[in-house]
């Protein structure tokens, strides 16, 4: 127990046919501290945490726990042996309740066979207690708020004695008071001698959090900083090779007359957005803040015809609409990048030119009704290039790109419809610092280019930096529309916990 | 990251290959367990034909399962469009006849089989697609009220005794080339067509693929999701139609267990069951993988109790290769 480190891995390489995904990559992980790990998708982050589970198989290198050379032969193995893993998704059995997910597959026994549930209850309350987590071990977890399951799956990596805890992305789906529970949660465990892996895009969280940062670039390990060496800027450049200077493109823009008119937009769920009314114009835009379950993304849904309403109008260019639907939705010009990437979003087993065409089949038909697949490829190409989609041919299929690669498509996909509204959910959620800057930029261009767009997220900066004016909802009803020399993180707080 | 592309493209061509070398390789294989006897071209012909009927049911539930469906009622609704088929060409002189005394015109029992099989398809279509009903349950109670229907309108006899022109339809020939395999080919380019070239076709690999994202790309999921079990119907309608004509007859067994047929055909074709994924060249190919694997068993003299075992054999361990392929995604 005397080791210096908690977890090293030293000299791994990792060789794919034609690429080294991992060059020679040290890791190591001091007890008792938090350890970011940092980089661009595709940097080798995740190549490395897979061959520390045990998924993927390294060429070279040695792992230690405790100073003891190990390997695991699964995720499960590791568990075990007290190196936990805290996915970006969650993984839980909805149905059942939290101590039955937190004992899952090793659930205390009595004789027979017969599960002791009184011990599994009063061991989980034990433990959500120690951890100030409060929550009945015999709640469904599945009827738990997303932030608390996540804090179910730390609390099942504590109960394995776990020394190491790896967290991809933690707070993806979290508000800012979750993450706080969270980072309390994460301190106790240091308390405890546990080293934290923590992965992460956010540069916030990782000033606030982390010990030191290591930073991985192309598959390389770029080196390893005390946080309080880094400043934001030094630590984009570390990962992106260039230096950053500016996190937000200029947005200045003509704003023109009104494209999108909600009025008094009810959801026939009464506890979903009720009576939320605002206006988007030309080279505007439009920013939604809260937090989440504010609604913000139900709202987004229904002005799109994704959900239904039970009252209020939408006009698209002074036009009322009735019963929206996507398909009018974008026969009047409107475009929706959804939140959840994977679940609305590609289409994991068609190609990028399939991909990015979906949407605007129509306008490519012979007069047989036949598909021009070669205009449409041909279009398919001129959008993915304008957007810089990095991808080596447009036969690839999507699932096998990026998560900043696939946003292009998708964007691309939108732009193709030649929008005059485009709403993004969470445009940049899961998507790595170059990436981002790239979607800002094209985002800049389009309002320039007399496009209005709406942009829900949860990442503050970006609403301010990005937005003219940005909308808060609270349990949603809108709580106000601030003006860009109004916007500041208190006011957006102050508008989006106003019910709380 | 290029690893991981490269791997994956070249993993997805070696799968689309791996249905002609299967096919190729017990083409060679029968070959010399028979020392070439097994194909001559006189048993080809009979191959080709045998499997064409079930060609057009492959045809459709190749369709459904891209879209991420399935449709366990082709055997019945096949059984019942044939004996419907089989009733509107029954010779008016035969006293059994289900309109005995009359005579119909050579269009009415295809019209009749075909707008069966359509209305059935459209029913499918109606309670998965606006219903919500999982395919599976819709499916498994369509084929049972199929069956019923057809043990129903034919009060559980033998609709025979048919007319020589509608058996000519299946039974004729151009030249060498038997009508049934001219219907085939015909049958697998207009399904190309449609699901290569136009919208709606395309529309059935992305809902297949991702309903969620379908629907934001503003696909009507519901009525495309309908009309996938209709375009079906309609294909089982024709195999009815051809299945009658080309035996002379229809009862309550006819096209008994088309449906396990058609599906191991399909997925031994590479149409995944995880939706959004087949081509019409790999379901073909599939059908006579299935069609080679029963000729080559009877040719080489394997009960046919034992071939039985091994269709279902097919089926599973295709579906394990097209499971683990496709369902590492999550």
């Amino acid at each position: 127990m005397s080791a210096t480190y908690a977890l090293e891995m030293e000299s791994i390489t990792k060789v794919f046919p034609g690429v080294r995904a991992l060059d020679d990559v040290t890791l190591r992980v001091k007890p008792g501290t938090v350890h970011a790990l940092m980089g661009e998708n595709g940097a080798g982050k995740s190549t490395l945490m897979k061959c520390l589970f045990g998924i993927y198989k390294e060429d070279g290198g040695t792992i230690k726990l405790n100073g003891e050379v190990c390997h695991f032969k699964d995720s499960h193995d590791a568990l075990k042996r007290g190196v936990s893993m805290i996915h970006q998704e969650l993984s839980n059995v909805p149905e059942r309740s939290v101590a039955q997910n937190l004992y899952l597959g090793r659930e205390p026994l009595k004789s027979f066979g017969i599960i002791d549930h009184k011990k599994m209850n009063e061991d989980t309350a034990n433990l959500l207690k120690r951890l100030e987590i409060d929550i009945k071990p015999e709640r469904r977890i599945g009827s738990l708020s997303i932030s608390m399951q996540q804090t179910c799956e730390i609390a099942k990596a504590v109960s394995y004695n776990s020394k190491v805890v790896v967290m991809d992305e933690p707070t993806s789906s979290l508000t800012d008071n979750e993450v706080a529970h969270l980072f309390k949660i994460i301190r106790q465990l240091c308390e405890q001698n546990v080293a934290i892996v923590y992965i992460s895009h956010k540069m916030e969280e990782i000033f606030a959090i982390a010990d030191e940062v290591s930073v991985m670039r192309d598959g390389k390990m770029i080196g390893t900083y005390l946080t309080e060496e880094l400043t934001n800027d030094k630590l984009i450049s570390l990962m992106v090779g260039r230096d950053a200077n500016l996190r937000f493109p200029a947005v200045s823009s003509a704003i023109g007359d009104v494209l999108l008119k909600v009025e008094n937009l009810c959801s026939p769920n009464p506890r979903s957005f009720q009576d939320v009314s605002f206006e988007l114009r030309r080279g505007e835009i439009l920013g939604i803040g809260g937090l989440v379950g504010a609604q913000r993304t139900e709202l987004m849904e229904a002005i799109f015809g994704v959900r239904t309403t039970s009252a209020g109008k939408i006009s698209l260019k002074g036009e009322e609409i009735s019963s929206m639907s996507p398909r009018k939705a974008i026969e009047h010009g409107m475009g929706m990048i959804t939140e959840d990437r994977r679940g609305s979003g590609i289409f994991p087993l068609m190609n990028i030119s399939s991909n990015t065409s979906i949407a605007s089949l129509r306008e490519y038909l012979s007069k047989l009704g036949l598909l021009k697949h070669k205009e449409l490829k041909q279009a398919s190409v001129r959008y993915n290039e304008a957007l810089r989609t990095k991808t080596p041919t447009m036969e690839t299929l999507i699932q096998n790109l990026s998560g900043g690669n696939q946003q292009k498509v998708i964007i691309s996909r939108w732009l193709m419809t030649l929008p005059d509204i485009l709403i993004m959910d969470e445009p940049t959620r899961g998507i790595d610092v170059g990436a981002k800057f790239e979607i800002y930029q094209i985002m800049s261009q389009l309002a320039q280019q007399g496009k209005a767009i709406i942009m829900v997220s949860s990442e503050m900066p970006e609403l301010i930096g990005m937005s003219h004016r940005v909308m808060v909802l609270c349990s949603g009803r809108c709580t106000g529309i601030l003006d860009k020399s109004e916007c500041s993180q208190e006011n957006i707080m102050r508008l989006a916990t106003k019910f709380m | 990251m290029e690893t991981k592309k490269l791997l994956s493209d070249g993993k997805r061509i070696a799968s689309q290959y791996t249905t002609w070398v299967t096919f190729v390789g017990l083409l060679l294989l029968l070959s010399i367990l028979t020392k070439g006897n097994a194909l001559k071209w006189n048993s080809i012909r009979n191959l080709l034909i045998a499997e064409s009927v079930r060609s057009f049911a492959a045809l459709g539930v190749g369709m459904i399962i891209i879209t991420k469906g399935i449709d366990l009622s082709i055997g019945y609704v096949v059984c019942l469009t044939a004996s419907v088929a089989a009733s509107f060409a029954q010779n008016p002189d035969y006293s059994s006849a289900i309109y005995a005394g009359q005579s119909f015109p050579l269009f009415v029992p295809i019209v009749a089989a075909v707008a069966a099989g359509g209305l059935f398809g459209l029913f499918n279509g109606y309670l998965i697609a606006y219903g919500k009903l999982p395919p599976f349950i819709a499916t498994l109670g369509s084929m049972s009220i199929a069956k019923g229907l057809q043990l129903i309108y034919t009060k559980a006899a033998v609709v025979g005794s048919l007319n020589q022109n509608f058996k000519n339809i299946s039974q004729g020939s151009v030249g060498p080339v038997p009508n049934l395999i001219i219907y085939v080919i015909i049958a697998a380019f207009i399904v190309w067509v449609f699901l290569r070239h136009t919208r709606q076709g395309t529309h059935f690999y992305a809902i297949g693929g991702n309903s969620q994202a379908a629907r934001v790309s503003g696909i009507n999921v519901e009525r495309d999701l309908m009309m996938v079990y209709f375009y079906a119907g309609l294909l089982y309608g024709i195999a009815g139609t051809l299945l009658a004509s080309r035996l002379g007859l229809a009862n309550s067994l006819t096209a008994n267990g088309m449906e396990l047929d058609a599906i191991a055909a399909v997925t031994v074709g590479g149409v995944s069951q995880s939706g959004g994924v087949g081509t019409v060249s790999g379901m073909m190919i599939g059908v006579f993988t299935m069609g080679l694997i029963n000729y080559g068993m009877s040719f080489l003299g394997v009960d046919s109790y034992y071939q039985q075992l091994v269709k279902g054999f097919i089926i599973i361990v295709a579906v394990y290769f097209d499971m683990k392929k496709y369902a590492r995604r999550n």
